[in-house]
């Protein structure tokens, strides 16, 4: 694009036709802008000024042999954190822009902050992190604070609106406090230094302080630099006497008060902070006056009427009615160690009754087992007769029939019969040839026997 | 450390004993003989006297510790 504009330009030089102003500021303003689009660049403000009522500021920096002018946004003032003033060294970042109406060129500031404070910040997060690693600030080394402090020691400037501030609280809440001032330096080179032997004189004072109160009013992070130095913070951190750092306003924070005791937003906090309020003490002084005279009223009262009761009472002036009253007593407690024995034996018999009826219980059961078996055992007898007396008779009537068959079969009822039967010598002769002439036999009739002699042999 | 903090002669320890004190009544004083109470309450009220002193005490007082070394 750069090559472009060249040409043109070379092209119009060269056919001899001048440009016009706004032509030639129209290329410069391009080529500058669209190489200059962001710069960053270190210098010293001048001729700071706000203009009203936009509230855009303009200034120039420089150095020693040149300067350039910058516009500073009213929106863009109110995002920095300084104050910008003359002679303060800066860096900005910004874009170079081609003013045409007068052509000249200026800076449109981005940002603007100042120079150097960054390098301090990082030595500051430094610091915090080494000594914080080191426990510097662990709470378990942090000294409480007395309730009423008689003696404080206050170690700042020994002119300023600090020490006034805090006199000033001081004596309208606590003006029976004691304050001794060390002056010191609060800034600049030896500052820490005095700041430190104050540290070590007030441990080391006989005026044995409650309090020491190291303070300064509020600042630049530069001017408040002393109150980071490690050497501060270690002197604090030695302290035998609770330290409290009440350094710059509430947003500035300084390693003393990381290490301090008790770390106050500004000197006039600090002693609201540490000092009672006397008003309030002579409240509570008034109540607990109050206090003390009632408690005191009200057991003397109590003994009192105690004593009153005592003389007034019956049994004070009765003697007899205590003896029949102690009797009484006597008494009752015969009736209570009666009532407890009874109730003793009741329970006692409760359970033998309790255990008898178990017994009998368990009999009952058994019982009706029993019954049960005895029934069961009567059936299995009258089936068992049945069939017994069936089997009888079956039997019977099998005897009859075979004794009727018997009887057919009986010698004596054939002979009923007609017929007859021979014995001879009583053996019975049943065939003809056992039979011989002259033999002696015997004829069995049904009704007796008579005598005969074979004689007919044929 | 804490040495002639715990005399009577400051306001912090005349306003302790008698926080204590009252402490005491309230919550003991019917185990305390009748000579006990009223001791206390002497006590008590010489405390309190002891404790307006020291507050009502002048002005606010500054002393400025010389810088030399």
């Amino acid at each position: 694009m750069h090559e472009d504009l060249k040409m043109e330009l070379f092209k119009d030089i060269e056919e001899e036709q001048p440009l016009t102003v706004s032509e030639l500021t129209d290329y410069v303003k391009e080529i500058l802008e669209g190489n200059f689009k962001s710069v960053y660049v270190v210098g010293e403000i001048s001729g700071f000024k706000k203009a009203f009522p936009s509230g855009h500021s303009y200034f120039v920096i420089k150095d020693d042999d040149s300067q350039i002018s910058c516009n500073l946004w009213s929106f863009r003032y109110n995002q920095i954190n300084f104050k910008p003033e003359d002679g303060k060294r800066v860096l900005i970042r910004g874009s170079i822009r081609l003013y045409k109406l007068r052509g000249t060129y200026s800076i449109d500031v981005a940002t603007i902050e100042e120079f150097g404070l960054g390098e301090l910040q990082a030595k500051f997060e430094k610091l915090k992190k080494k000594l914080s690693e080191e426990g510097l600030f662990h709470e378990k080394y942090k000294k409480p604070l007395p309730d009423f402090p008689e003696r404080i020691a206050i170690i700042t400037s020994e002119s300023g609106a600090v020490i006034e501030d805090f006199k000033k609280v001081a004596s309208k809440r606590y003006p029976s406090v004691k304050l001794f001032l060390y002056p010191v330096m609060v800034q600049g080179k030896g500052s820490a230094d005095s700041i430190c032997s104050a540290i070590e004189k007030a441990n080391r004072s006989q005026n044995d302080y409650d309090i020491i109160v190291i303070a300064r009013g509020g600042g630049a992070i530069e001017d408040l630099w002393s109150f980071n130095e490690e050497s501060v913070a270690r002197s604090v951190f030695k302290s035998k006497i609770p330290i409290v750092s009440a350094v710059g306003h509430e947003i500035d924070f300084t390693i003393c008060d990381f290490v301090a005791d008790l770390r106050a937003p500004t000197p006039s906090a600090a002693a609201e902070m540490i000092l009672p309020d006397s008003t309030e003490l002579f409240r509570n002084l008034d109540l607990s006056q109050g206090n003390l005279h009632k408690y005191v009223k009200s057991r003397l009262r109590n003994l009192s009427e105690t004593l009153d009761n005592i003389e007034k009472s019956y049994s004070f002036n009765k003697p007899n009615d205590i003896i029949s009253e102690f009797s009484l007593r006597i008494d009752e407690i015969g009736d209570e160690i009666f009532g407890i024995i009874s109730n003793r034996l009741k329970y006692l018999n409760q359970n033998l009754e309790n255990t008898g009826k178990h017994l009998v219980n368990s009999f009952r059961s058994q019982n009706e087992k029993i019954r049960i078996y005895k029934r069961n055992f009567r059936e299995l007898d009258s089936r068992l007769n049945h069939l017994i007396k069936e089997r009888i008779k079956l039997i019977r009537s099998d005897i009859n029939q075979k004794n009727k068959l018997l009887e057919n079969l009986n010698p004596d009822t054939i002979l009923r019969r007609g017929f007859t039967y021979i014995t001879k010598n009583d053996i019975i002769l049943s065939r003809k040839v056992n039979a011989e002439i002259k033999d002696y036999v015997k004829i069995h009739f049904s009704d007796g026997e008579v005598g005969a002699e074979i004689h007919d042999y044929n | 450390m804490q040495k002639k903090k715990t005399n009577n002669g400051t306001f912090e320890a005349a306003y302790k004993k008698l926080e204590k004190i009252l402490a005491e009544l309230e919550n003991n004083i019917e185990e305390k003989s009748l000579d006990d109470i009223l001791n206390n309450y002497q006590e008590g009220l010489n405390l309190l006297k002891i404790c307006r002193e020291k507050l009502s005490e002048a002005e606010l007082k500054i002393e400025k510790i010389k810088n030399e070394t």
